[in-house]
Parts: structure tokens; sequence; C-alpha cells
């Protein structure tokens, strides 16, 4: 009995480990990239992915201002009519903006996929833009975005951090500012630019392929969206020191450095190795740097991959200033000796941490589409099992080259809170 | 029928080109002798607000529109203390004289009436 079960259980991770992740990459007659993947749930997804992140706009905010204008009113039907129809369907309509891509998502029960497939498709062939629109329902979202993120410490000195590294195109931040002067005809220029072919890509899961490439092919040719594919300028790594005043929140700092090229395994174990979530719950982990914290003190290990460039950092909050400063001097030594080389057991325990990461991110649907993503529009092989092999070539020579390559740019500080008092780039030892 | 815009036959005159020819004068000379136009108005200042409708519209008019109406119903209001129409040259010219607001209350009117079409909405299985 147990045999066979066994068994049985063999022949599925066998048959699964056989299947590649997206079974199809077809530019569709009507010229957009189409992957989908079947995994068998009763639930799909089909992810409308368009080249118009942050890093894209022409004006500050217009993005953010984009994304708050998915599903509003189209040549198709209005801004209610999607949302009632969508409630009867039982689907549920998601945006989300990142620095290089626009997701805009429908989850829906199997079989409705034709609806959705059109909601999503008429809001990139036809969407109105109407100025009332923009007043009444879209810069309330814009707003909200932006307060939430001047609450939010951690973001903020993310956003300064990207600024600060990377200045235009990835620099740019994914929030409007509060006072902007953003209009109608801003966003449909942005809007026409970003929404030609080459910059969209349809990235289904739980759907057949063949269905979604018709359904795409049908609802996108019909798209006057212009040939082309926008390009921004190769990211360029500058970093520097700025402090921001913060009011309410933990004492934050992030200490960063930017690498210039294809993100690289190296500094995905790297960000492993320091990070400090414990693999079991309730205890520290062996990192370096969770050991020696002060307590109350936090350090997180922030790895953040763009197609052309990366982020790399730690964000050190502490609810005091001397713990803010004891803990950055900790996250900072462990940085320089792992430059300095590792043993190869860590190195290993570290790849171990950053493949299996990237493995289980894959999982979920929106880990999917972002590595997907990264992919589908670079024209490479669309397989997950190329992120996954990446980590096999890691060694202890190859990650300390990387390390100490990466920290002998110039680094980006961040503080935001009492200006007066966190340390300076120079008191960390750079 | 007897929505924010009130009652209109123009439509069916319109779709008759004998009729507009014969109708379109008297319009003109009825436009030109209700007085409006005399005191700097367009028509559509003259239509009633207090009701949801037309507030939303206006609430969709540009900065710019907004001033211009404002400001006409300041200097009429004056005029009217005054007991004087405006000057010759104040008079609002016919070519002038357009609709700003009724697209916008028929758009308020079409989304209302949509609104009401789904919370009404009754759901078949096929």
């Amino acid at each position: 009995m147990l045999s066979a079960r066994a068994l049985n259980l063999q022949r599925i991770t066998a048959s699964s480990s056989s299947r590649t992740f997206a079974t199809a990459v077809a530019d569709a007659a009507s010229g957009v990239r189409v992957a989908a993947v079947d995994f068998g749930q009763p639930t799909s997804a089909v992810t409308v992915l368009v080249k118009a992140g942050s890093r894209f706009q022409n004006k500050e905010g217009v993005a953010n201002v984009l994304k708050n204008f998915a599903f509003k009113s189209t040549a198709k039907r209005s801004a209610i009519g999607t949302v009632r129809e969508a409630e009867l369907y039982g689907g549920l309509l998601s945006a989300s903006l990142g620095r290089e891509h626009l997701a805009l998502t429908a989850e829906f029960l199997r079989g409705d996929e034709a609806f959705f497939v059109d909601v999503l498709s008429s809001f990139v062939t036809s969407a109105r833009f109407t100025r009332h629109e923009l007043e009444e329902y879209v810069k309330p979202l814009v707003e909200s975005d932006a307060e939430a993120v001047a609450s939010n410490p951690a973001t903020r000195a993310l956003e300064a951090a990207h600024a600060l590294a990377f200045r235009s195109g990835l620099g740019s931040s994914l929030f409007a500012p509060a006072h902007n002067d953003i209009n109608v005809a801003d966003i449909k220029a942005f809007a026409s630019s970003a929404f030609a072919k080459g910059n969209v890509a349809v990235i289904g899961t739980n759907i057949d392929s063949s269905t979604l490439n018709k359904l795409v092919e049908q609802s996108f040719t019909a798209a006057t969206a212009a040939e082309g594919s926008t390009a921004a300028p190769a990211s360029k790594y500058f970093g520097g020191e700025t402090r921001l005043e913060g009011s309410g929140g933990p004492q934050t700092l992030f200490i960063g450095f930017g690498a210039e090229g294809a993100p690289s395994a190296e500094l995905a174990a790297l960000a492993a190795h320091l990070s400090t979530q414990p693999s079991v719950k309730w205890s520290k982990s062996l990192s370096p740097i969770a050991t020696a914290i002060p307590e109350g003190a936090q350090v997180q290990s922030v790895y953040l991959p763009y197609s052309d460039a990366s982020l790399f950092g730690l964000l050190v909050q502490a609810e005091s200033v001397g713990g803010v400063k004891e803990a950055a001097k900790v996250a900072v030594e462990a940085l320089r000796n792992a430059a300095k080389g590792l043993k190869e057991e860590e190195v290993k325990g570290a790849v171990a941490r950053a493949k299996f990461a990237a493995a289980s991110g894959v999982e979920s649907r929106e880990g999917l589409v972002n590595v997907l993503g990264a992919k589908i529009f670079a024209g490479s092989e669309v397989s997950v099992e190329s992120t996954l092999s990446a980590f096999d070539k890691v060694n202890a020579a190859s990650f300390s080259k990387a390390v100490s390559s990466l920290i002998s740019a110039k680094p980006t500080l961040v503080t935001v809170g009492d200006s007066l008092n966190l340390p300076h780039t120079d008191e960390l030892g750079f | 029928m007897f929505g924010p815009l009130g009652f209109s036959l123009a439509p069916y005159i319109q779709s008759s080109k004998t009729l507009t020819s014969w109708v379109k004068p008297l319009a003109n000379w009825y436009a030109n002798a209700a007085g409006y136009r005399q005191y700097g108005f367009k028509y559509d200042d003259l239509l009633v607000e207090e009701n949801e409708p037309v507030q939303k519209a206006l609430s969709r008019l540009t900065p710019r529109e907004h001033y211009d109406r404002a400001f006409r119903l300041k200097r009429a209001s004056q005029a009217s203390i005054l007991h004087k129409p405006l000057e010759k040259n104040e008079w609002t010219p016919a070519a002038e004289d357009v609709r700003y607001l009724k697209p916008h209350v028929l758009e308020v009117m079409k989304e209302d009436a949509e609104r009401h079409k789904w919370d009404t909405v009754v759901v078949e299985k096929k």
C-alpha cells in the first residue's frame, strides 16, 4: 500500500518536473507575446504585462496615474459596467506597478476567460482617459498611494535610494508627487507610447495556451496600438547620500550598492546569506547579522534585480538612533566579511536558501509573472530552470569576487528620521 | 422625458430638412427676443441647476469654463440691479451661445441610467 503510494508520488513528481513552466511563447499574429501555463487548478488568471513601469515615464508620476486609471471607462464599457460585470462573473481585477512593468491582472473561474481577456485588452486598446474620471476616481487613488508611502519610512528610504543610485530611469519614483499637474493629455501620450504592440505581453496561468492565444489574437488585432516598443537608456549606477526628515515610524537607514548589467545569482546568494529571516519560526537565523544586532533592531537584506541593473542593500530599522548605529555597524561588518571570503559551506547554505526562495517564489502567481515577465520581453527562453541553474555555478571564489566588486562602488546611503544623529556614510567606514 | 434638460422637440425637427429650414429662423428670432443674450448669458447658464445631475455636470467643467460662467452670472446680476441690459458690444453673439453644459449633463444622465440598470439587473443562468 505504502509502496504503491510512494510509486504514485514518484510518478507525479517525475511528470511535473519534465513540464516546462510556460508552455508556449507565441508571437501571436497581433504582435503580442503570449505565454500560458496550466497547473490544473480551478481558478485562472491572465496578466497583461506592459512595459510602462516608472522607468519609462516621461513625466514624474504618470506611470502611477496610468496604473490607477486601469479598468476605468473604455470604448466598450464604462467603469461601473466593468466592475459590476466582473462581480457577476466572480472575478478579481487588479493593477500593480513596478519600475519595469505595469501588470493588469484578472483572476476568474475557468471558462470565463473570454470576458476577462476582453476587459484587459479593451483597456490596453481603447481606454478613454476622460478628464472627469481623472478628477473623480483616479486622483484620490494617486493621492492615497502617495500618502501611504509618505508614512512608511522603509518605502521612502527605498524610493530615495533608487533616485540616488540610478538618478533617471530606474531612479524615478513609483509614486506621483503629492502636488502634481498631471493632466489627461500627459496620460494619453504616455499610454499611447507604452501600449505599442512590442511592449505588451500576456501571461496566463491555469489556462489553455491555444485558447489564450486565440482570445489575444481576436482582441488585440483590432488594436490601433502602434508597432514597435519603447526602450529606456541603459541604467547607470551613481550612489550618494541623502537624509530625509521623518516623524513617526522607526529610525531607518538604508545602505546599498548598485550593480549594472543583468542580475547575478551571487547577489541573490548574498541577500540570502545576510537575511535575518529565520528558517524556523521564533528562532534567530544563522545570519552573521541576526545574532549580533541589539534587541529591537531589525536588519533586512534588500535585493532588487531589474533588467539591466540591480540594487542590493541593507535596511536597518530601530526605535532609537543608538540601535540603528549599532545594527548598521554590525551589518556593514558582515558585508565586508562576505567580501573577504566565506567558508565554502556558508556559501553553499546561502546559495541553497536563495535557490529555494527563487524556486518557491515561482509557485505563486505574482512570482511566476515576475520571473516570466523579465524573460518574455528579453526574448530569452521562458522557463524557470535557467534562473535556478544559475545558482549551481556560484562558489566561494565567485561569491567573494562579486561581493567585493559590489562594495567597491560608491555607496548609496539614505536615512529617514533623526537626520542630525543618524550615521553618515563615512561613519560607517566607506 | 422631463429630465434636467427639459422637454425638447429639437432632435425631431433637426431630423427633417424642410422642418429645420422653416423653424430655424423662428428659433433664432426667439433666442434673440428672449433677452438672455443681452445680459451676456449663454443658454446653458439658464439651465436649472438645483438638482444632482446638473451639479455633477457643473463639477466637470474645466476651470476656465467655471470662471467664465461665474463671471457671466455676476455681470448679469449687476446689470439686473441697474435695470438695464449690457452695452451692445458685451451681448453674447449667436456664435458663442453654445451648449457647453449639455454634453456633461447628458453624460451624467447616461451614467445614472447605467447605474440604475446594474442595480436592478436580473441575472439568468444560461
